[in-house]
């Protein structure tokens, strides 16, 4: 498959298209969650409402602004390759890999503190959900490092490039999906009510 | 003055309506108008990343409708859920 198409037809999927069959049920397991905890949540209001003030916005919103920003650098990454610019290329992908790195950070410190507070799956509904999503989550930005790490070794061995970029384009794809997904999460878990 | 539509002022959008949503939080606004926003501002971020981070904007319609289809699915859902227990 190939990105090489007219401004005029119709473009196909960008990168590999087995990523977006694996991306499409990322999303629809994903989908099910979220609707899942906002269906648990109608039966535990008052549980949801309480629990929920004791999350950490702040390193919620710090994670969403790293998340955002590093998509933002793999965007710049698909870009530099398109034009030939294989070490600008690299050097996005590696920034984009510094952000994911900073949400392991600041999420583990987040696990860290409630696990600190004896706080597990079995504490209540609530945190069932907290912790079962955000590690869901946590295990694909773990696996969307993976990755890009391949695709930045790939790039600096030389095996990119303006016309055979498919590699970066479905590293890019699977890593923009991990980015959507936590969109929806942190508004969801951390500041709805 | 013309605000130019391009990947450094969609992150830059994106960012302030992060911000916007931590505030919301942060004040401990609650209540379906506030959902509602928030919902949309999920929307909308999420739009912004299919169609301008990933570049579907000019993929086929079966694939935008997939990926535009979940996301007004799951937050429509959502706010389903929240008018029931408002």
């Amino acid at each position: 498959m190939t990105t090489e198409t007219f401004d005029t037809e119709v473009k196909l999927l960008p990168g590999d298209l087995a990523i977006w069959f694996f991306i499409f049920m990322e999303l629809l397991v994903f989908g099910i969650f979220f609707i899942a905890y906002a269906v648990m949540r109608v039966q535990n209001i008052e549980m949801f409402n309480h629990y929920q003030l004791t999350l950490n916005r702040e390193l919620g919103a710090a994670n969403t602004l790293l998340l955002i920003t590093s998509s933002y650098f793999v965007v710049r990454a698909v870009h530099a390759i398109k034009l030939n610019k294989v070490k600008q290329c690299i050097y996005w992908l590696y920034a984009a890999l510094g952000g994911g790195l900073g949400f392991l950070v600041l999420k583990s410190i987040e696990y860290a503190d409630k696990f600190s507070e004896g706080i597990s799956l079995s504490t209540n509904t609530f945190y069932m959900f907290y912790l079962s999503l955000t590690m869901f989550h946590f295990l694909h930005v773990i696996l969307g490092m993976v990755i890009l790490f391949a695709v930045a070794i790939k790039a600096q061995r030389g095996a990119y490039s303006a016309h055979d970029h498919i590699g970066v384009e479905t590293g890019a794809s699977y890593w923009h999906m991990v980015d959507l997904v936590w969109i929806v999460l942190f508004p969801l878990v951390y500041i709805m009510r | 003055m013309k605000i130019p539509y391009n990947i450094h002022t969609i992150w830059l959008l994106m960012v302030v309506l992060t911000l916007s949503t931590y505030a919301l939080g942060k004040l401990g606004y609650g209540g379906i108008v506030v959902v509602f926003f928030l919902l949309l501002t999920a929307v909308l971020k999420g739009g912004l990343i299919i169609r301008d981070f990933m570049e579907l904007k000019e993929v086929s319609l079966l694939w935008r409708v997939i990926m535009y289809g979940w996301l007004w699915t799951v937050c429509i859902a959502i706010a389903i859920t929240y008018m029931i227990s408002i």
